[in-house]
């Protein structure tokens, strides 16, 4: 009964289009299934190839951390569609390492695709946006942002920047009817986080107020309030999951 | 390539667009001489951005080709190509004329 609440009602999404980057797995593919499955169209960013095989989802292989890519991928999109209604940057990469032995260019691929790829799928979508006067653009942050834990230094420092990326284009977008907010997770089991060690997580989510790994629907959950239409006087916004302020 | 008549029309479709979310009381007079950045523009920054936005786009249908009217070069002209319609026409032949 308490689920049948806080599901979304069936057809949530019905004749939205989101853009979601990083769509192939991890939470980018959790939340693009989910808009399938609740009557959205989908379109994923994605680098490899598609992973999710459904009638509403289209696929373009975009490498977001290159600016060239990403408008190359605005061009195709554009032939699928003229309107992009929600956009989630969930793309990111992570190298977690002391900043003084860093490579350079693990630090600069997190620059690229976690900021600068936000960016620019943000500014190509809200020109979609501004024609049909509605759109919410969702950043998926990260509670390194908060909890600034050893190592994070790069990855931290563009998650802080992607919520004031959506703060400052939630003022220059709200003439459009367009929203920019930030959800910052907290730890979930994919792939990126197994490159992490497990000591290191273990640690993490024993210091959060609610210590544990975040389920998918506590995502969802948020992404569905983001996007609503109730959501519109909702802007410029952080959430953090499980008790990180 | 697009010839002036072409680049002209784009330039003012964008400035109608404008004027087709604003009230009766708020329409600009749109003529070739339309002052759109400076002193006398009759344009605020978000409604420049807008017609930036929809005249780069609109180019680049048209013609195929992708342009920047926003990049440093642009910037550092020595009439800017906001200045009025005419100018914004010149600059973006010029662009043309280049990249073909």
């Amino acid at each position: 009964m308490t689920e049948a609440v806080t599901l979304p009602a069936a057809g949530a999404y019905a004749g939205k289009l989101a853009l979601i980057t990083g769509a192939r797995r991890g939470v980018g593919r959790i939340i693009a299934e989910h808009i399938l499955k609740h009557g959205g169209r989908v379109a994923g960013f994605a680098r490899g190839e598609s992973s999710i095989a459904h009638p509403d989802y289209f696929h373009f292989q975009v490498d977001i951390g290159d600016p060239a890519s990403v408008q190359q991928g605005f061009s195709a999109l554009r032939k699928v569609t003229d309107a992009v209604h929600i956009v989630v940057n969930n793309a990111a990469v992570l190298t977690s390492q002391y900043a003084m032995i860093m490579p350079p260019s693990a630090a600069q691929a997190m620059l690229n695709t976690n900021l600068m790829g936000a960016f620019m799928v943000s500014r190509e979508a809200s020109k979609m946006m501004r024609k049909s006067k509605w759109g919410r653009i969702i950043n998926i942050g990260s509670m390194a942002v908060s909890l600034e834990p050893i190592g994070d230094s790069m990855y931290a420092a563009t998650k802080a920047g992607l919520a004031s990326l959506a703060n400052v284009m939630a003022k220059e977008l709200a003439p459009f009817n367009v929203t920019c907010n930030t959800l910052g997770i907290t730890a979930i089991h994919t792939d990126m986080l197994s490159q992490l060690p497990q000591d290191k997580i273990a640690q993490v989510i024993a210091g959060l107020p609610i210590p544990r790994f975040a389920e998918a629907d506590d995502i969802l959950n948020v992404v569905d309030f983001l996007a609503s239409e109730r959501s519109a006087y909702i802007t410029a916004q952080t959430i953090y999951l499980g008790g990180v302020n | 390539m697009l010839n002036q008549d072409a680049v002209h029309a784009i330039i003012l479709q964008a400035l109608n667009n404008i004027n087709d979310e604003r009230g009766p009381d708020e329409q600009l007079v749109i003529s070739l001489d339309t002052r759109l950045f400076g002193a006398d523009a009759v344009l605020d920054s978000l409604s420049l951005v807008s017609v930036i936005v929809d005249v780069e786009a609109a180019i680049s249908d048209a013609s195929g080709r992708e342009i920047s009217l926003t990049d440093d070069r642009a910037m550092s002209q020595a009439v800017s190509p906001f200045t009025d319609v005419n100018a914004l026409t010149a600059y973006i032949l010029l662009l043309l004329s280049e990249a073909a």
